[in-house]
Order: C-alpha cells, then sequence, then structure tokens
C-alpha cells in the first residue's frame, strides 16, 4: 500500500490542477517470469519421477515416454507463452502446481503399466499423455476465446441446461456405459469413454454464479429467526430441493454417490458464499444426509460402501466378492507399506490393488512416496485451491467472485471425496482425483478450470485502481 | 542399481517436491503479511501518481505513469447533458491530494471508499470504508451515496438517491472532488 508520509512531496501545484492519465506501464512481465521459473522446476520434477520409475521398475531408462513427457511440457510452455500475451497479470502459481500435479498423476500411471506389462499406444500412461496435450490445448483454446469472464454471465442459463444434459447423456441408451456399476459414462462402439459429469461441474459452477448473483436478495434477506440463525422462507427453498432432487436421482440413477455428493455440496458453498447465511448450510447438509442415510438402507451399492467404511477389516467383508472391502483395505495397506519416505517410485506393489491407476491412484503415491509424498501432493492441492479463494476474494464483481470461489472449491471437495474414501475418512465412492488420476474427461476439465482461473485472475488485476491518500 | 542409490535418489525426489512447494509459499508470502509499504516518488511532474493497489503477492503490476502535464480541459458548464458512455471517458480529481489524476470510465462501475477492495482508494478520515459507488444505468452514469457518514455531494446538494451525473458536474466525496469529463 501506498506510504502515508507520500503527503508531504504531494504538495499540489499551483498553476491550476495539471492531469495525468492512468496508463499502465508494462513492466517487465514478473508474474509470467516467476511462473516461467516455477514451470522449469515443475518439468524437472516431471522428468525425474518418470525416470525414477524406471530405475526403480526395470532399472534401466527407456527414452521413449521421457520424449512423450517432454512433448506435454512443450504443450505447457505454450499455454505460458499464450499467457504472455493474453493474460500477462495471471496468477503466477496455479500452472505449475497443476502440471506438477498432471505429472506425478502420469509417472505412476506409468508404473502401474510397467507391473501390468503394458506398454505402447494401448497403455494406460500413453493414452494419459496424449489426453493430457487434449487438455491443455483445450486450455489454451479457453484462454484464447474467452478474454473476459463476464462473457459468461450472459450464458447463465445455457450453462444450466448443458450441465442438465451432460448429466443425463449416459442414461440415454445406446450412447450410455455402465463401468464397475456406476452409470456415468458415454462411449462409441467400445471406445472413447467419456465422464459428461466431469465436464459438467464447470456448466453447473458457471449456472450457480449467475443464478445466485442475478437471486440471492430473496434468499439472503428475508426469512425467520430459529436457534440464533435466520432461516429462509419455505418458497425460497425451491433451487436448494431442486439441486438436492438433482443430487439424489444421480445416487439412484447413475448409481454414483459422489457425483451427486460433489453436485451438492458445490451448491451449498456457492449459496453460502453468495448469501453469507449459515442457515443454508445447516438445511442443505442435514438434508443430504438424510438422503444419503435412506439410501444407504434402501440401495445395496451405497449400503456396501457404508458397512466397508464401517467395519473394512471382518474376514467376510474383505473376501466378498462383488461390493466388498478388499480394495480399501488393499489400499490401506499400500498406505502403511509406504511409512514415513514410502518404498521408492517402482518398488511398491501398488498394482495389487484393483483400479491403481485411477480411483486409488492416491494410495499408490501413498505406498511409494510416502507420508512425505502424499503430503507434498496435499500440499499442492491446498496452494492451488488457496489461489483460487484468493482470486474470488480479490475479484470485483460478484459473479467473478462466486465463480472463483466455486471453481476452487470443486477442486477441494473432490481431492476430499476421493482422498477422504481411500483414508477411511468417509465412505468410499467412485470420483477421480483431480490432476492424478488416469481419465480424459477428467484432466479436460480440470485443465478448463485452471485456464478459467487464470482468465479470473487475469481480469482482477487488470482492473484499474486509484489510491488517493489523505 | 544399488538400493542405496535408489534411496537417495528418492530422498533427493521429495526434497525436490518440498523445494517447489517451499518456493511457491515463499512467494506467496505478502498474502499473509501484506505487502511491502512502497514509498511514492517526491518529483513527480504531475500532481499525483495514482498508485495500483493489487491484492496480489509481488509489487503492483499496473503502475500509472505520468505523463506530460497539460492544462485542463475546459469542462462543459454543470447543469449540462448527462454523463453517459457516449461522452464521458474520464473521471478528473479536480481537488484535494491528487489532484490532476485521471481515472478511465470503463463500462464497470466504480466503487469509492476507504476500503482497499474499492476501485478508487481515498484513504482520510472523512471517507467512509464504502461510500459511494459510480454505476452505469441505461448508459448513463449515476452517482449513488452507500449510506456513508459524511455523505457524498453533487454540484454542492447531498445525494440521497441514485442521481445522474451531468458531464463536469462537481461530484465531493469526503475531502476530494472529482467531475466527469469527455
Amino acid at each position: 500500500m501506498t506510504d502515508r508520509t507520500g503527503r508531504t512531496s504531494e504538495a499540489p501545484r499551483s498553476s491550476g490542477p495539471p492531469t495525468a492519465t492512468v496508463r499502465r506501464i508494462r513492466l517487465p512481465q514478473k508474474l509470467r517470469n516467476m511462473e516461467l521459473w516455477l514451470l522449469i522446476v515443475a518439468c524437472i520434477i516431471n522428468a525425474a519421477a518418470i525416470l525414477l520409475v524406471q530405475l526403480g521398475a526395470m532399472g534401466r531408462i527407456d527414452t521413449q515416454l521421457v520424449l512423450l513427457g517432454a512433448g506435454l511440457s512443450a504443450l505447457v510452455f505454450g499455454l505460458h507463452i499464450a499467457m504472455r500475451f493474453v493474460a500477462r497479470d495471471a496468477d503466477p502459481f496455479l500452472l505449475p502446481i497443476a502440471t506438477v500435479l498432471n505429472g506425478l498423476g502420469i509417472a505412476m500411471i506409468y508404473r502401474i503399466d510397467i507391473a501390468d506389462g503394458e506398454s505402447g499406444w494401448e497403455s494406460a500412461s500413453v493414452r494419459q499423455i496424449v489426453w493430457s496435450a487434449i487438455a491443455i490445448v483445450a486450455a489454451i483454446a479457453t484462454i484464447l476465446l474467452i478474454r473476459n469472464h463476464r462473457v459468461l454471465f450472459r450464458y447463465t442459463y445455457l450453462s444450466g441446461l448443458i450441465a442438465i444434459v451432460l448429466l443425463l447423456l449416459p442414461l440415454v441408451p445406446g450412447i450410455g456405459r455402465e463401468v464397475s456399476g456406476a452409470r456415468v459414462w458415454i462411449g462409441i462402439g467400445d471406445i472413447a469413454t467419456f465422464q459428461p459429469g466431469e465436464i459438467a461441474k464447470i456448466a453447473l459452477a458457471v449456472f450457480f454464479a449467475g443464478y445466485l448473483v442475478r437471486n440471492r436478495d430473496s434468499l439472503s434477506m428475508v426469512g425467520r429467526t430459529f436457534l440464533g440463525m435466520r432461516f429462509p422462507r419455505a418458497r425460497d427453498l425451491g433451487p436448494l430441493l431442486v439441486v438436492w432432487a438433482l443430487s439424489m436421482a444421480v445416487i439412484v440413477f447413475q448409481r454414483d454417490l459422489g457425483t451427486a455428493l460433489l453436485y451438492f455440496g458445490l451448491f451449498l458453498v456457492m449459496l453460502y458464499v453468495a448469501t453469507s447465511r449459515l442457515s443454508w448450510v445447516v438445511l442443505g447438509v442435514s438434508l443430504f444426509v438424510g438422503g444419503a442415510l435412506i439410501a444407504s438402507q434402501t440401495l445395496d451399492y451405497v449400503g456396501n460402501r457404508f458397512a466397508n467404511w464401517l467395519d473394512p477389516f471382518s474376514p467376510e467383508r474383505f473376501d466378498q466378492e462383488f461390493g466388498g472391502s478388499y480394495q480399501l483395505v488393499q489400499g490401506l495397506f499400500g498406505l502403511a507399506n509406504g511409512g514415513l519416505i514410502g518404498t521408492g517410485w517402482g518398488q511398491g506393489r501398488p498394482d495389487i490393488t484393483p483400479v491403481p491407476q485411477s480411483d486409488y491412484i492416491i494410495a499408490s503415491l501413498g505406498e511409494e512416496l510416502g507420508l512425505a509424498g502424499i503430503f507434498a501432493i496435499l500440499a499442492l492441492y491446498v496452494l492451488f485451491v488457496a489461489r483460487g479463494f484468493r482470486i474470488g476474494f480479490a475479484g470485483q464483481d460478484d459473479f467473478g467472485k462466486l465463480l472463483g470461489v466455486g471453481l476452487a472449491f470443486v477442486i477441494a471437495l473432490q481431492v476430499f471425496i476421493v482422498v477422504g474414501g481411500v483414508t477411511r475418512v468417509i465412505p468410499l465412492t467412485g470420483l477421480t482425483t483431480p490432476f492424478l488420476a488416469a481419465g480424459g474427461s477428467s484432466l479436460v476439465a480440470n485443465w478448463v478450470i485452471v485456464a478459467l482461473l487464470l482468465r479470473l485472475s487475469d481480469t482482477v488485476r487488470n482492473h484499474p485502481r486509484l489510491v488517493i491518500d489523505g | 542399481m544399488s538400493e542405496l542409490t535408489l534411496l537417495v535418489l528418492q530422498l533427493g525426489f521429495l526434497l525436490l517436491l518440498w523445494v517447489f512447494i517451499f518456493a511457491i509459499v515463499y512467494s506467496l508470502r505478502s498474502d499473509l503479511f501484506g505487502q511491502r509499504v512502497r514509498k511514492l516518488q517526491p518529483d513527480t511532474p504531475a500532481g499525483g501518481v495514482p498508485v495500483a493497489a493489487s491484492p496480489f503477492p509481488s509489487s503492483p503490476v499496473a503502475s500509472a505513469s505520468p505523463t506530460a502535464a497539460h492544462p485542463a480541459a475546459p469542462a462543459s458548464g454543470p447543469g449540462g447533458e448527462t454523463a453517459s458512455t457516449e461522452n464521458a471517458t474520464r473521471l478528473v480529481i479536480t481537488s484535494g491530494q491528487k489532484a490532476g489524476a485521471e481515472f478511465p470510465l470503463g463500462r464497470d462501475e466504480i466503487t469509492i471508499g476507504r476500503s482497499s477492495d474499492s476501485a478508487i482508494i481515498i484513504r482520510d478520515d472523512y471517507t467512509s470504508t464504502h461510500h459511494a459507488r459510480l454505476m452505469l444505468w441505461n448508459g448513463r452514469w449515476m452517482i449513488q451515496d452507500l449510506d456513508s457518514t459524511n455523505g457524498t455531494f453533487l454540484n454542492g446538494s447531498r445525494v440521497t438517491v441514485p442521481t445522474p451525473i451531468p458531464l463536469g458536474a462537481t461530484v465531493k466525496v469526503g475531502a476530494t472532488t472529482f467531475e466527469l469529463r469527455r
């Protein structure tokens, strides 16, 4: 902030008010240069991870995957260069953090490919690299196309519609695909499975932000006080009930607890941020917990999840062929085996847990990198989300504020749901770990979130300001 | 490859990861401890240098440059046509600490107050935290008083309801006056 002693030197001129135009000097792009350095470190970390996997698992170095990874790094630098032109003042930390998380994920998927004896274009790691490339290109396109986030405000209701359509797509016969019980995939023939729900979370964040900015007055002003909190009127409960019904429908028809929790939690937090009324959170959490408890009694798969969560180590649950706790317990054993500094890249046995490269990648990383590594990964998420909140906090317009908070929170909640499930804090639900887990749709969605947050932070900083110290 | 080498490499990797994290946290420290105080240049040629306040770490990006001082453009008389997006392009501070400084008018509303999230930050004893705002209503610039303690004055009379601002009319907030010009 400006120095107050500047007052004495600021004596008014005698010859009438001179004028000075507020014009921005193009300082050397400090933020972008900082980002460049962090990106270089990030790429070194990613290359080191892949090389250590090869040394640990195979005892030799294979240059093919390193070259593919280098191609990916080139794309990340492409995004960096694009930002030098169109988003000079964007946040310098989001891109390096996302790069490291994405790279660690690729290294772990590659390590599991080696254990499974897969290689070439059919292997999950190469597919993940290709999807990462697509996702980063999508992020570059987003940042080039959306020059001002306010454009999204115009498409509030359209994005709400898009979200609903994307959510319903997997239920359409013919293109909907069911993978391990959850009907959240679409595909053509047997190829290109895609989870439209991942993209829907962005559309939902845009919709919620726009909707709440337009309607928050009626949601926050009126109501009667009860138990020290002001509760909304019954007729204002509509939106909350609609989103609640939507997430319950996801639980019942798509059989996906995690996605339902994600959407509902996103709405609740954005509602809380928009109205600053705790009563919404109380109402919403009790609604969701009530719904989830009913679902755990009536729906088999939800009941199984709850039982596994409460009592995973009982022999009959462990040996149960479908819906047992084998995966959960193997993940916990893996984490325990990792200890403080892990077994080392390529030297653990994460591959004996089912789906170690997607839902359980956090347990795989915990085994090979240990507590020190898993805390580093969680710290990266914390920094990422904190930057997002900071961007929302500094925003000039209400829509931008809400969108920034919503996009950051959706990442935070997703990490909590997955890591909480793996570590048995909450019942295990199938969601992808942002940036880390194998899965194209998740990568594309999360990189688009990065691009939107970068765009928001650029707009925030670009806003002209004038400081007058009296 | 011996186990010891792999262990050393693993430790090195974890160390690198944490160095990366602490590098970010170190760059973020101004988020926690506030921004360093910057002294204004004493020998500015123009009346005042508006200093950009950035809520972000690192030094302000949008700094202002004093251009060659030129005499104030003759303002159209008070009570003339209403300032709108078509005819008003800038806000000029006419008295107070930063007399002569200009602020571009875009299409966004401009908040005025002592709080650091205002677009025009006025820190003196007479300005409220959220004092007033300039907003666009049907393309016309309106001044709205945000229930400030000492009031907002348009051509000397206190603003109670959102009022259209004529071009060149004097708006007074605390000890600062400004007008909208072409």
